[in-house]
C-alpha cells in the first residue's frame, strides 16, 4: 500500500514537467485528487483496512497528498511566471534610448518672465493681466499722453480701424482701438477699482509698429510693476530695484539711473546695469529699464489724491532680459521657435 | 539734435573730455545716442613719410615691401597690399604704437614671412572719407616726420542727443551749452546783439502789411526787411557748422536762418520779398483743399484746421512746417523778410503728424520754443545777414501780438524735496542746484517761490523741480537701503495662476512652448477663418505685409513653428502656445484666453521600438486637461462632431461657444490642408479659448466632499442601439436613470463605457455600447437585493420604449 503512494508521488513528479497551462494543470491534478483520481480511489481503501491500521494509512494518505502539493505548486509557480515572462518581453538593454515623449520646454521668454516675477512676488507684489486690445484712452490720455503730446510719437502703436467694435465696448469717445504699446494700461485699470495700497505687476505681449531686426521686434513682452502707497520716495524705488538686479544678476550687479522722461512718471529714469558676469557685456553699462515716480495726472485721472499717496512704476522688456541673462544675439531667435534654440533652455 | 564741440565751443570754455561730455549729458536726462568723430581724429605715431624703395614681395603677387623713410635717418620695412604709388610719394605712415580709427593698433609683424614695421594709410583708415582704393598720396612739400595731425585740420567732434519731448531747452547749441554749465559748474556766453546801426529809417517798400487772423494759433508774428543782400555761398566756417551736424549749405542767408535755429533753437524764415504778391503776409489758416508745394518739391493739400504764412494771393509756408518754393530765397533774390513767430504747439503738431512732414522747424514748434527767443534770434539772424550777406534793415518790424507768457511761478518748501526723494539734503543745495539751471528762488521763510525762466515750459509743478534737482544733484547720491515691505492683501489675477499652470502642464508632456507673432497676413486669416474674420480683423494701419491682421487662432502660428521646424531637419513633435486670440461674434471682436496645441500622431524619426499612435481622443484628453485647469467640469461640457475646413470631418469635435465664453475644438487637422502647407504626417491639434470674464469666475475655490469606507458594487449594462446615436448621449440618459433608480442610501457614483461594438453578431448599422455602473453608498456595504433592484430599474428604464434594446 504505502509503495502503491510512493509511486503516485513518482508519477506526478516524473509528469509535471510536460504541464505548462492552466487547464493542463486542471487536468493533471484531477488525475490524481479530483473525483476519479488515483490518490482519491486510495484513500477509499481506508475503510477496508482493520481499524487499528487506519490512523497509520490516513496519515500516509496526507503526507502523499501534501507532497501531491508540492508539485502542483511548482508547476502554478512555473505556468504564473512564464506567464509574466510572457508579458513583460524579453530583457530590456536599458542602455537604448527612449522614444516617445521628448521632454517639453517652456519657452525661454517664459522662463525669464517667472524669474523676474519670481523676485518682486517675494517682496510682495501680487499679478494683474489685462487685454492686448486697448483704446487709447487707457493707454495714453489716462498715462498722461494726450492726443496733443509729442510723446505720443514715441512709440508707433498699431490702430484698428475707427469703425472696429469691441464686444463689451470699452470705449469713452471717438477714441481708437489700438493694440497696447506697453501694458500700462493694467495699471489704469487696477487703480480705477481699487484703492491704496496698491503693489501689482502686469506682465503681458505688447505690440510696436516696428520693422523687425535683430534687436526690434513687432511683438513683444513686458513686464511692469507699480506700488502706491502714502510716503513712497525716490529712495524707495531705487532700493527695489537694486534688489531686483541684485537677485537677477548677482550681488555684485551695480545700477545707476538715467534721468529720462516718460510722460506718466516724474521724475523718470532709465536704469543701467553693469555687473562682472555677463561675457562681451560684463563691466558695460546695459539699459535694462525705465522707471519713475508716478505722476499726480495719472493720480488725479483715477481719482487718487497726490497728496495723500505717492508710487512708484518701473517697466522691462522680458526679451531683452532673456538676451542679457543667456547672450542671446537675435531678438528673431524668440518667435521663430526652432526647437534646438527652444531645447538649450530646458530646464534653465 | 546733433551739435559739434566746436560749435558748443563758441558759448562756453569747456575742457572736458568727449568721453566726460557724453558721460555728463547721459547722467543728466540728455541721452547720447552717438559721438562721431570727423576728420582726422588726434592721432600718435602717425607721420608723413616717403617711400624709398618698393619691391614685389616674393610670396605674394598683391604685396610689395617698401623701404619708407620718415625722418633724417628713420627708415622703416613695411610690406603694402596698395598699388597706386611709387617711390618718392609721400604718405600718411602708421607707425608701431598707433591706434587708427576703429581702435586698429599697429604692431611690428610679419606678413607673409617679411616682416612689417607699420603701415601706409589710405584716406579711409585716418577717418577721411570713404576712399580705400589705395594709399592717401600727400603733397611733396610736406617734411618727412611731420605729425599727421598737422598735415589735416583738427577733426571734429559732433554728438547726436535723444531728446526727449519734455526738453524743447535741449533742441539747440546754446541750450545744451546752459546745460552743461549747469552740470560743470561753468558760465555760459550768449552772443551778444549789435546795435544794428545799419538800421535805416525807410519803410519796407515790399511789405505794407502783417496780419494774424488767429491769434489762439499765433500769438506773436514778428517780419523784418532787410533790404539788397546779395545772396551767394556762405563762409567756410558756416558751412563747416551745418555739414558737421548733416545739414547742406544752400545760399548764405538760408544757411543763417538754419544755423540760428540750431544755435537758438528759434525756427525762422526768409521770403524773398519780390515774390511777395501785394506786399502783405497774412497769418491764416489754410482753406480746405488749398494746395502749396513745399521745399521738398511736393504738393501738399491743406485743411482748414491748418495754419499758413500766405500773400495777399496764395500760401507761402505752412506755418511753422516748411515754406513754399514759391516764395524761396535763391540766388536772384535782392530783399527779404526775416520772419520769427511763435505758433501754438499743437497746431504745428497736427499738421505735421496730418501732412507726415516733420522738419527741424516743426519739431521745435510742436516742442514749444523760447517765447523771449523769438526777438533774440531774429535779431541774431539779422546781425549775420548784415555782416555776411550784406544789406540794410528797414524800420522798424511788423509785429503781431506779443509773446506768450512763460511758465507760472511755482511754490514750494524745501521739505517737499526730502520727502518726494526721501533723504536729506540742504535747502541751500536745492537752491543752489536750481540757480545753476536759470531758476529764480525767491525764499519767504519755509517757503520758496520759485520763477522759471520761458525757455522751461515742462517746469510747472513742485514735483517737476525735484526732477531738475535730482538729475544735477546725481542720482548716484540717492543712498542706498533695504527694500521697505508692507504686506498687502491681493490674490494673483486668476488668469495668470491659469496661465502658469497651463504652460507646466504641456511642458510637463512634452510639449515646447512657442512664441507666435499675434499679427498674421490677411491671407492666413482668410483661408483658415473665412471672409468675415479676415475683414473685422484688420489693423488700421499694418507694416508688414504679413502682419496685417489679429490672430483668431493659435493653431496656424503653431503650424508655421512645425513646418519651420520639419524644413530645418528638427525632429518635433509637440507644440503649443498660450496667447490672445480674436474671434468675431455677430460683427464684433471678442479677445480671448487661449491655449493651442499640436501634436505629431505619431513621429516621422525612425525609431527601433514602435511608436504609441495617438488619435482623436488623446487631442481630447488634452483639451480636458486644460478644462480641468480653468476649474471646468467636464460634465458641463457637450461634445459635437463638427464640420469646419480645416478638420479632417469623422475626426473633430467642437463644445462650448464665443457667446457662452468658452470654445473648445480639438481633432485631426485636415490632411490635405496640411499638406498643401508642407507640413509632413498627420496632426492632431486642440484650442481652448475663454473669455477673461469667464476664465476669472471658472476658477473657484476648491470644497471637500466627504468618500465612502464601503465597497463598490459594480453591475454591467450592454445596449444595442443605431451606430449613428452618439454614445455622450447614451451615457447622460443613464446618469438620469441612476439618479432616479437609487435610494437615498446609495448613489451610482460612477459610470463609464468599457466596450463600443459594431460588427458580427450584430445587424448592420448597429452597435453596442457597455457600460459599467459602479453603486455605493456612503453609511454601510450594499446589500445584492437593493443594487439587483436598482440596476433592474435602470435596464428597464433605458430599454422600454427607447431607441435600445438589452443585448443578449
Amino acid at each position: 500500500m504505502e509503495a502503491e503512494l510512493q509511486a503516485l508521488v513518482s508519477q506526478a513528479e516524473a509528469g509535471q514537467d510536460t504541464v505548462s497551462t492552466w487547464p493542463a494543470l486542471a487536468e493533471f491534478k484531477a488525475t490524481f485528487v479530483g473525483p476519479n483520481g488515483s490518490l482519491t480511489a486510495a484513500s477509499k481503501e481506508i475503510g477496508k483496512l482493520p481499524n487499528e491500521q487506519k490512523p497509520v494509512f490516513g496519515k500516509k494518505v496526507n503526507e502523499t497528498k501534501q507532497r501531491l502539493e508540492v508539485v502542483f505548486d511548482s508547476i502554478r509557480e512555473r505556468i504564473e511566471n512564464a506567464e509574466l515572462a510572457a508579458k513583460l518581453g524579453p530583457q530590456v538593454d536599458p542602455s537604448l534610448s527612449v522614444s516617445e515623449n521628448q521632454q517639453g520646454t517652456e519657452h525661454p521668454l517664459t522662463q525669464v518672465r517667472e524669474k523676474i516675477i519670481g523676485i518682486f512676488r517675494k517682496i510682495g507684489f501680487t499679478l494683474v493681466e489685462g487685454p492686448e486690445l486697448e483704446t487709447e484712452f487707457f493707454c495714453f490720455d489716462a498715462l498722461n499722453t494726450p492726443a496733443s503730446h509729442p510723446a505720443r510719437d514715441m512709440q508707433d502703436t498699431y490702430f484698428l480701424p475707427a469703425d472696429f467694435v469691441l464686444k463689451g465696448g470699452g470705449k469713452r469717445g471717438s477714441e481708437n482701438f489700438i493694440m497696447r504699446p506697453h501694458t500700462s494700461a493694467v495699471q489704469i485699470r487696477t487703480m480705477t477699482k481699487r484703492k491704496p495700497p496698491v503693489r501689482i505687476l502686469s506682465p503681458g505681449r505688447c505690440f510696436r509698429r516696428d520693422t523687425v531686426d535683430a534687436t526690434h521686434s513687432a511683438n513683444f513682452h513686458q513686464v511692469e510693476g507699480l506700488y502706491v502707497d502714502e510716503n513712497v520716495t525716490i529712495r524707495d524705488l531705487k532700493a527695489l530695484l537694486d534688489h531686483f538686479v541684485k537677485e537677477l544678476f548677482g550681488s555684485d550687479a551695480k545700477t545707476r539711473f538715467r534721468p529720462s522722461f516718460f510722460p506718466f512718471t516724474e521724475p523718470s529714469f532709465e536704469m543701467d546695469v553693469q555687473t562682472s558676469n555677463l561675457r562681451k557685456l560684463s563691466g558695460k553699462w546695459i539699459e535694462i529699464m525705465g522707471c519713475g515716480m508716478v505722476d499726480p495726472n495719472v493720480f488725479s485721472h483715477v481719482g487718487y489724491d497726490a497728496d495723500q499717496v505717492s508710487g512708484y512704476a518701473f517697466g522691462m522688456g522680458v526679451e531683452r532680459i532673456a538676451m542679457i541673462l543667456h547672450g542671446i544675439d537675435d531678438i528673431r531667435h524668440f518667435y521663430q521657435n526652432d526647437l534646438r534654440f527652444l531645447k538649450q533652455f530646458q530646464f534653465a | 539734435m546733433k551739435f559739434s564741440l566746436s560749435w558748443l565751443k563758441r558759448y562756453i570754455e569747456i575742457d572736458k573730455t568727449p568721453d566726460e561730455i557724453e558721460e555728463a549729458l547721459n547722467l543728466s536726462g540728455l541721452e547720447v545716442e552717438g559721438v562721431e568723430t570727423l576728420g582726422v581724429p588726434t592721432l600718435e605715431k602717425v607721420v608723413v613719410g616717403e617711400v624709398v624703395t618698393r619691391e614685389q614681395h616674393p610670396n605674394a603677387d598683391r604685396l610689395s615691401i617698401c623701404e619708407v623713410k620718415t625722418g633724417e635717418t628713420e627708415l622703416h620695412h613695411i610690406v603694402c597690399g596698395a598699388q597706386n604709388f611709387k617711390t618718392g610719394d609721400r604718405v600718411p605712415v602708421a607707425l608701431p604704437g598707433a591706434i587708427l580709427p576703429g581702435n586698429f593698433k599697429i604692431k611690428k609683424s610679419k606678413l607673409r614671412g617679411v616682416k612689417s614695421e607699420g603701415m601706409m594709410c589710405s584716406a579711409r583708415e585716418l577717418n577721411l572719407g570713404d576712399d580705400h582704393s589705395g594709399l592717401l598720396i600727400l603733397e611733396k612739400n610736406l617734411d618727412l616726420g611731420t605729425p599727421i595731425n598737422e598735415v589735416f585740420p583738427e577733426g571734429e567732434i559732433v554728438f547726436d542727443l535723444a531728446v526727449t519731448p519734455n526738453r524743447p531747452d535741449a533742441l539747440s547749441v546754446i541750450g545744451i551749452a546752459r546745460e552743461l554749465a549747469a552740470l560743470f559748474d561753468l558760465k555760459i556766453t550768449k552772443p551778444e546783439l549789435k546795435e544794428v546801426t545799419a538800421k535805416s529809417a525807410e519803410q519796407s517798400p515790399f511789405l505794407d502789411s502783417v496780419e494774424v487772423n488767429d491769434h489762439g494759433f499765433c500769438p506773436f508774428y514778428t517780419a523784418y526787411s532787410i533790404k539788397g543782400v546779395k545772396i551767394g555761398p556762405s563762409p567756410d566756417w558756416l558751412r563747416k557748422d551745418l555739414e558737421d551736424i548733416g545739414l547742406r549749405p544752400i545760399n548764405n542767408v538760408v544757411d543763417i536762418t538754419n544755423w540760428v535755429l540750431m544755435e537758438t533753437g528759434q525756427p525762422l524764415h526768409a521770403f524773398d520779398a519780390a515774390k511777395l504778391n501785394g506786399k502783405c503776409l497774412k497769418v491764416r489758416m489754410a482753406n480746405e483743399n488749398e494746395k502749396i508745394t513745399t521745399l521738398d518739391e511736393k504738393e501738399r493739400v491743406l485743411s482748414c484746421d491748418m495754419g499758413v504764412i500766405a500773400d495777399a494771393e496764395r500760401p507761402l509756408v505752412i506755418a511753422g512746417v516748411m515754406g513754399s518754393i514759391d516764395a524761396e530765397v535763391n540766388d536772384g533774390t535782392r530783399d527779404i523778410v526775416l520772419e520769427s513767430a511763435w505758433f501754438k504747439p499743437e497746431s504745428v503738431r497736427l499738421t505735421s503728424r496730418r501732412l507726415g512732414l516733420s522738419s527741424d522747424s516743426s519739431y521745435r514748434f510742436e516742442r514749444h520754443v523760447d517765447p523771449e527767443g523769438v526777438a533774440y534770434a531774429a535779431r541774431r539772424a539779422i546781425d549775420l545777414i548784415l555782416e555776411i550777406a550784406g544789406g540794410t534793415l528797414l524800420g522798424e518790424p511788423k509785429i503781431c501780438g506779443i509773446p506768450p507768457s512763460g511758465p507760472a511761478p511755482i511754490s514750494v518748501t524745501p521739505s517737499y524735496f526730502i520727502e518726494k526723494l526721501g533723504f536729506n539734503v540742504e535747502p541751500a543745495a536745492i537752491k543752489q542746484v536750481l540757480e545753476s539751471l536759470g531758476l529764480c528762488v525767491e525764499e519767504e521763510e519755509a517757503n520758496w517761490s520759485i520763477n522759471i525762466p520761458p525757455f522751461r515750459p515742462d517746469l510747472e509743478r513742485p514735483i517737476d523741480l525735484v526732477e531738475e534737482f535730482l538729475r544735477i544733484h546725481g542720482t548716484h547720491n540717492i543712498p542706498a537701503s533695504p527694500v521697505r515691505v508692507t504686506g498687502l492683501h491681493a490674490q494673483d489675477d486668476p488668469l495668470a495662476v491659469f496661465g502658469k499652470k497651463a504652460t507646466t502642464h504641456f511642458a510637463a508632456n512634452g510639449f515646447n512652448e512657442c512664441n507666435v507673432y499675434s499679427t498674421r497676413a490677411n491671407e492666413e486669416i482668410e483661408s483658415f477663418f473665412g471672409v468675415e474674420y479676415a475683414e473685422k480683423l484688420k489693423l488700421a494701419n499694418p507694416l508688414a505685409s504679413d502682419q496685417t491682421h489679429l490672430r483668431a487662432s493659435l493653431l496656424p502660428g503653431l503650424l508655421e513653428v512645425m513646418r519651420l521646424n520639419q524644413a530645418r531637419g528638427n525632429d518635433v513633435r509637440r507644440l503649443f502656445e498660450k496667447g490672445q486670440v480674436f474671434h468675431v461674434l455677430d460683427h464684433e471682436v471678442v479677445e480671448m484666453v487661449s491655449i493651442g496645441f499640436i501634436m505629431l500622431q505619431e513621429p516621422l524619426q525612425r525609431h527601433w521600438k514602435d511608436p504609441v499612435v495617438h488619435d482623436f481622443f488623446t487631442a481630447k484628453q488634452f483639451v480636458m486637461e486644460i478644462l480641468h485647469l480653468a476649474g471646468i467640469s467636464e460634465g458641463k461640457i457637450d461634445f459635437q462632431p463638427m464640420d469646419a475646413p480645416i478638420w479632417q470631418t469623422g475626426h473633430c469635435s467642437k463644445a462650448g461657444s464665443i457667446d457662452d465664453g468658452l470654445l473648445l475644438e480639438c481633432g485631426v487637422l485636415d490632411h490635405q490642408r496640411m499638406a498643401g502647407l508642407d507640413l509632413k504626417g498627420t496632426i492632431l491639434a486642440g484650442t481652448c479659448c475663454f473669455t477673461a470674464q469667464a476664465l476669472r469666475k471658472t476658477i473657484a475655490k476648491k470644497e471637500f466632499r466627504p468618500v465612502s469606507d464601503f465597497p463598490p458594487a459594480n453591475r454591467d449594462l450592454a445596449l444595442v442601439m443605431d451606430a449613428e446615436i452618439p454614445a455622450g448621449q447614451v451615457l447622460n440618459e443613464i446618469r438620469t436613470v441612476c439618479d432616479e433608480a437609487c435610494t437615498e442610501e446609495f448613489d451610482a457614483e460612477d459610470i463609464s463605457i468599457f466596450d463600443v461594438y459594431e460588427g458580427e453578431h450584430l445587424p448592420t448599422g448597429r452597435k453596442s455600447i457597455a457600460f459599467a455602473i459602479s453603486f455605493r453608498s456612503m453609511n454601510r456595504t450594499l446589500k445584492e437585493k437593493e443594487v439587483n433592484h436598482a440596476f433592474e430599474t435602470i435596464t428597464k428604464a433605458m430599454t422600454d420604449n427607447t431607441p435600445y434594446e438589452l443585448r443578449s
